[in-house]
């Protein structure tokens, strides 16, 4: 598959929506020289599944993760999915970027047309506070089910008292272990 | 312990008869009622803190949760948040993992470079491709073992780990560690292969051919293994499609889906690499533990086979783009923009995202993917209608890490030591300064 004709596809199907679309292209070997390329393109929130549904049409997909910061003013999440795996160079890295703004973090779940996104959107759950609606289980992957901080979050007002309170037993833990030996 | 409970009804910490009387001999279960059997997060079954609770119609399993992140250390945001700077976290990323501990720096190498617009020579490209392909064979041989011993089957478990010491020897010999190798350094590695080492390098790859029919023989002709893991733990292709499943957990099930083949990074253009399914070694993939098995053995010749070209064509010339380490801090600071990295590391893909902002130290986004967190979801209909003895080999199918200690005990002649992790550490260093005269 080649970048160039998913690009295409996504252009195609989601118009104006689909922002700011940018080939990266990157030599590899050494020997036998290869050009990969990337898509990198912005897409607003609520375009997220219609583009996923239209990689999904081009060949295999596969998502690596999704990836996430808070931004200040809004949250970003970059969605790094692969298409049509299989062939030698065949596929092609797509990174979505949207931003989803905090007063209403929520962005709709892929995992209706890739279940395998399941995990990665659990994990921005717990970690930036975004909501996916239609998600099928809203489970912790690795914070505890308690904890009451989003801690990739830069504005969580609880987080810097809960590292505090953290760092002070973290002291207190280190200062008994020392007098024990 | 019935009637001591019956002595003691009135004790505040324990709770009421009925209920300790549940707690200790479990619910009552008649036939074909279903109960959960709880597994962790720490049980002498488990090499890991993970807690699966199984879901139970006599032996069948008919469902099960997973719970993780009992070993959650925060590492993304150490790197993020904690005023590090670039090289620091390199060694942080390293380690991540301890089995496969050149894969995340890989692809955090890469990432950066990419952010910061730094190129790699080719030197530095085949030695990070060679040390790779060295950690994948230790690797595999590693899981073989682990899966032979959850089989019960110790001999073989101890027969490939014997096998499995000259590849951590020469990685030793090559980097001066048996895991934890700090090779990748942003712009190439920080050590040559030299060519008095090549020799070496080619008799250890001697040997393992040399051993490859008898492995093969050992797990794929045994009556027992194939007993064991014939129809056990089955991933269908379609389920590991949309579940998104990487490496030799996707292969098993006939998908061709290797990083190395896909998206060829680094020198791995070169190499022609083909993804390994079952189907090469003239089966029907079927997707369960025996095929994995398959995947797995059959990726160790070709890490062969790909360390061979490399240091045949190995390139002359440099073997990094920044030899003063100083120069590369101050060009990593004024660095701005965003990259990804990816590596086929031995159990699948591990994917790095990093975005650099001019003037800091630390990156201001740092994402990390191993290749477990994608195949988390598989273990699902892997487990759905098994027994509940396979239990331990589906767990340990799509080979989940294990870690490792500070300090060991040992009884010589009789006489106790105890050894610490700075005795430990100078015996290694001494035994590579024997390996290198």
């Amino acid at each position: 598959m080649k970048a160039e004709q998913v690009l295409n596809a996504l252009k195609t199907a989601l118009g104006e929506n689909f922002r700011n679309p940018e080939l990266r292209p990157r030599s590899v070997g050494v020997a036998r020289k290869w050009t990969v390329e990337e898509i990198w393109a912005e897409v607003p929130r609520e375009a997220i599944p219609q583009a996923v549904g239209t990689l999904k049409s081009l060949g295999p997909l596969h998502i690596s993760i999704i990836s996430g910061h808070d931004a200040r003013e809004h949250i970003e999440l970059l969605y790094h999915l692969a298409v049509g795996f299989g062939t030698e160079g065949g596929e092609v890295m797509v990174t979505l970027r949207t931003r989803v703004p905090k007063s209403d973090p929520r962005v709709p779940s892929i995992c209706g047309i890739l279940p395998g996104a399941e995990t990665t959107e659990r994990e921005k759950i717990e970690f930036l506070g975004v909501d996916f609606p239609g998600i099928p289980c809203r489970d912790h992957v690795f914070l505890p089910d308690d904890l009451p901080v989003h801690p990739w979050r830069r504005d969580e007002p609880e987080l810097e008292k809960f590292l505090h309170r953290m760092v002070e037993w973290e002291k207190g833990h280190e200062g008994k272990e020392s007098a024990g030996s | 312990m019935k009637e001591k409970r019956a002595q003691d009804p009135e004790d505040p910490v324990l709770p009421a008869v009925e209920e300790r009387e549940v707690l200790l001999t479990g619910p009552e279960v008649g036939p074909g009622e279903v109960f959960s059997v709880p597994i962790g997060p720490i049980h002498p079954a488990l090499k890991e803190p993970i807690r699966l609770t199984f879901q139970v119609q006599g032996e069948r399993i008919v469902g099960v949760q997973i719970r993780t992140g009992f070993a959650h250390r925060g590492i993304e945001f150490m790197g993020m948040r904690q005023g590090r700077n670039l090289i620091q976290i390199l060694y942080l990323s390293e380690r991540i993992c301890g089995i496969c501990s050149i894969s995340h720096p890989i692809a955090f190498t890469q990432a950066v470079e990419r952010a910061a617009g730094i190129e790699v020579p080719p030197r530095a490209q085949y030695i990070r491709v060679i040390i790779s392909e060295l950690e994948r064979i230790h690797s595999h041989l590693l899981w073989a073992g682990v899966a032979a011993h959850e089989l019960g089957f110790d001999t073989l478990l101890h027969l490939t780990w014997r096998v499995r010491e000259k590849v951590l020897d020469i990685l030793e010999e090559l980097s001066g560690n048996r895991i934890n190798y700090a090779i990748p350094i942003f712009g190439g590695v920080r050590r040559d292969i030299t060519p008095d080492q090549y020799p070496k390098v080619r008799e250890a790859l001697r040997y393992y051919r040399g051993l490859f029919d008898e492995l093969l023989d050992a797990f794929l002709r045994d009556p027992t293994v194939e007993a064991r893991t014939r129809g056990v733990g089955i991933l269908e292709p379609k389920e590991a499609e949309e579940l998104c499943a990487v490496g030799p957990t996707a292969r098993a099930s006939g998908l061709r889906k290797d990083v190395r083949q896909d998206r060829p990074y680094l020198a791995y253009s070169d190499f022609e690499v083909k993804a390994i399914t079952p189907e090469d070694y003239g089966l029907t993939p079927v997707g369960d533990v025996y095929d994995k098995i398959v995947v797995r053995l059959l990726e160790v010749g070709q890490s062969i086979e790909i360390i061979e070209k490399a240091l045949e064509g190995m390139p002359e010339g440099e073997i990094t783009s920044f030899p003063k380490i100083p120069a590369l801090l101050a060009h990593l600071k004024k660095a701005e923009g965003e990259g990804l990295g990816w590596h086929e590391a031995p159990r699948g893909e591990v994917i790095h995202y990093v975005r650099l902002v001019s003037g800091e130290e630390s990156p201001l986004v740092w994402k990390v993917k191993a290749p477990t967190y994608s195949n988390l979801l598989s273990w699902y209909p892997m487990f759905e209608g098994q027994e509940v003895a396979d239990i331990p080999i589906i767990a340990a199918c799509i080979d989940p890490c294990i870690c490792c200690m500070d300090r060991v005990y040992l009884v010589r002649n009789g006489k106790e030591e105890t050894w610490t992790k700075e005795g430990l550490l100078r015996l290694s260093w001494e035994k590579t300064r024997r390996m290198r005269r």
